[in-house]
């Protein structure tokens, strides 16, 4: 498997990899723009649908989930503890109160880490490293530089075998893996010092093989995968410069919100994100407990 | 006589759904040497690593001895079976080759002296006396290869596990394999090899193990296993030439495989008196 690219037939694919990237710019700048929870929960709400559409639902669920662990903790840790809080929402045991400023603040930050990685996580899986290269190459990026960004891609899944194999031969060598703290620590020098020399080892191959096949050579080069921006692309650009001119407004003329801010919304994202956390710790002890049974069998 | 490793039923199937080994059955016997044959992907890997504890069965059992490979930790199972890793570099990461050879026994936390004398003995079994001081990483790739077996060795477990051992080897590398196989067998260690070295399986004579498609389907004798055609074909394997060359002469014994080139000189001369004819098998 090669980076996180999911190869579908889809929509969102077929899109050009420049007018992904614009796409993926958009969003960053947008929820920066908006500072207030409910139009980034909305931002948030309105790229479902175009994750649905590029069909990449669940690995989108499960590379989302450690951004949501994130989002509970500040949601939750800033909600009670911000110094900014004076106006009290609501109280749970003990006499820590939510107070609403403070959630406003958490909120908007975390919504902003979701809606970035929806977005990253969504360009990722539908564009090709390959395309990514190209697009940047037809960007003006020097060629040398777009492929250090594709072969990054492609060696962070070769480094996860390889580590995987250095872990086994060392623990072929009586390397107890499950030690304490301070024992696994010290394994780290075990674990990196031979992986370190192979990713280095393969890394000059790899130069040699692309010197081999007149990597250097000047002069224009073409791309085996030509990409080419269409009339979806033009209809994609134009509905993000309309919703982006559409912030501005907001930012400018109306105080940067719209006043949908409520602190029944607020608590409900609270508990939304606790909701969504307490199930994932269920699937967890879930499949540990499947892990255990199986392994007594 | 109790087997030392028995692997009784063992499927294993990989997270992805995929299965690597079905119901496999097999007995190893102290004082064996056990070549295991087949194409890539057949699941010889698979099977070996379920020995050191490296994956555990799907379904079945494995046991070492009296350990049950299910129940006990990979740090303990390996010092008593040892796996070379086909890769050296993947395991090499000290700046001499005494260390490297000391690291597994400090792993098991033994003593200075008994780590001594495990890591001497290591040294004279593989001749390394001139090159202690040397940084493995300066070795060349056959004698980096030996040091990583010589620091499996330096635990001294019972069985030995060499993944492809000739791989990338020169003719010279290669020998040196054959005889420290025969050397490991004469300490009372049991040898596992995963190979495609037919000729160092015909050299080594031994009980040769052949899987396809994650099924075993062979265990005999090298001679025997190198004779069956169907077998051969099934799994994609070619015998030595010298075995194809006397099973296409019409005058060697048919009942019979040759699997060295020795054995067919002996066969030569034992019949000097007759005037011998070649002629192929029609």
């Amino acid at each position: 498997m090669n980076s996180l690219y999911m190869p579908k037939d889809s929509l969102i694919h077929s899109l050009d990899p420049r007018t992904k990237m614009i796409f993926v710019i958009f969003v960053v700048i947008s929820s920066f723009i908006l500072n207030d929870p409910a139009l980034q929960l909305l931002l948030l709400v309105a790229l479902f649908p175009l994750v649905l559409l590029a069909k990449v639902v669940k690995p989108y669920l499960v590379s989302i989930q450690f951004l949501l662990l994130f989002a509970v903790l500040i949601m939750t840790v800033h909600g009670i503890y911000n110094p900014i809080g004076v106006t009290p929402v609501f109280e749970i045991f003990g006499g820590l109160t939510f107070k609403y400023e403070s959630m406003v603040y958490a909120s908007v930050m975390s919504f902003r880490i979701l809606v970035i990685g929806t977005a990253a996580v969504l360009f990722v899986m539908t564009t090709h490293p390959s395309d990514m290269a190209s697009a940047l190459v037809k960007w003006k990026v020097p060629h040398s530089f777009a492929f250090i960004l594709l072969s990054t891609f492609q060696i962070i899944p070769i480094i996860a075998r390889e580590a995987k194999i250095v872990m086994e031969a060392q623990q072929a060598r009586c390397l107890d893996v499950k030690g304490s703290i301070i024992q696994r620590v010290k394994n780290l020098v075990p674990m990196f010092a031979p992986l370190f020399i192979i990713t280095f080892m393969k890394v000059h191959q790899l130069s040699y093989v692309l010197e081999c096949r007149a990597f250097s050579r000047k002069g224009t080069k073409t791309s085996l995968r030509e990409t080419r921006i269409g009339s979806l692309d033009y209809s994609f650009l134009i509905g993000m410069l309309a919703i982006l001119a559409f912030e501005i407004y907001v930012k400018l003329f109306a105080m940067g919100s719209l006043h949908l801010t409520t602190d029944a919304l607020l608590t409900y994202s609270l508990i939304g994100t606790w909701i969504v956390f307490g199930f994932m710790i269920v699937k967890f002890l879930y499949k540990q407990l499947q892990g255990k049974i199986g392994g007594a069998n | 006589m109790e087997p030392y490793i028995s692997v009784k039923n063992v499927s294993h199937v990989y997270p992805g759904g995929v299965t690597a080994i079905k119901d496999i059955n097999l007995d190893i016997h102290e004082g064996e040497i056990v070549a295991i044959l087949g194409s890539n992907g057949s699941g010889k890997t698979t099977l070996v690593k379920h020995f050191n504890g490296l994956l555990k069965p799907t379904t079945g059992e494995v046991k070492i001895g009296d350990l049950n490979t299910r129940k006990e930790r990979i740090s303990k199972l390996s010092s008593h079976v040892g796996y070379v890793f086909q890769n050296p570099n993947h395991q090499t990461f000290l700046p001499s080759v005494r260390q490297e050879l000391a690291y597994g026994c400090k792993n098991l936390k033994m003593s200075e002296e008994e780590t001594d004398t495990r890591v001497q003995r290591a040294i004279e079994l593989f001749q390394l006396h001139d090159r202690l001081d040397d940084n493995p990483f300066d070795l060349n790739s056959s004698q980096r290869k030996e040091v990583a077996m010589a620091s499996i060795m330096a635990v001294s477990p019972k069985v030995i596990v060499l993944d492809e051992p000739t791989t990338g080897q020169d003719h010279k590398g290669c020998k040196r394999v054959l005889e420290l196989v025969k050397m490991f067998k004469e300490e009372g260690h049991i040898v596992v090899l995963i190979t495609h070295d037919m000729h160092l399986i015909g050299e080594l004579n031994c009980r040769t193990v052949v899987m396809n498609q994650s099924e075993k389907i062979a265990d005999d004798h090298a001679s025997v296993v190198f004779s069956d055609k169907n077998i051969m074909a099934e799994a994609g394997l070619q015998p030595p030439q010298i075995t194809h060359f006397a099973n296409e002469i019409s005058h060697f014994d048919p009942n019979r495989t040759y699997l060295t080139v020795e054995s067919i000189l002996e066969w030569m001369e034992a019949n000097q008196e007759e005037d011998v004819k070649v002629g192929t098998r029609s």
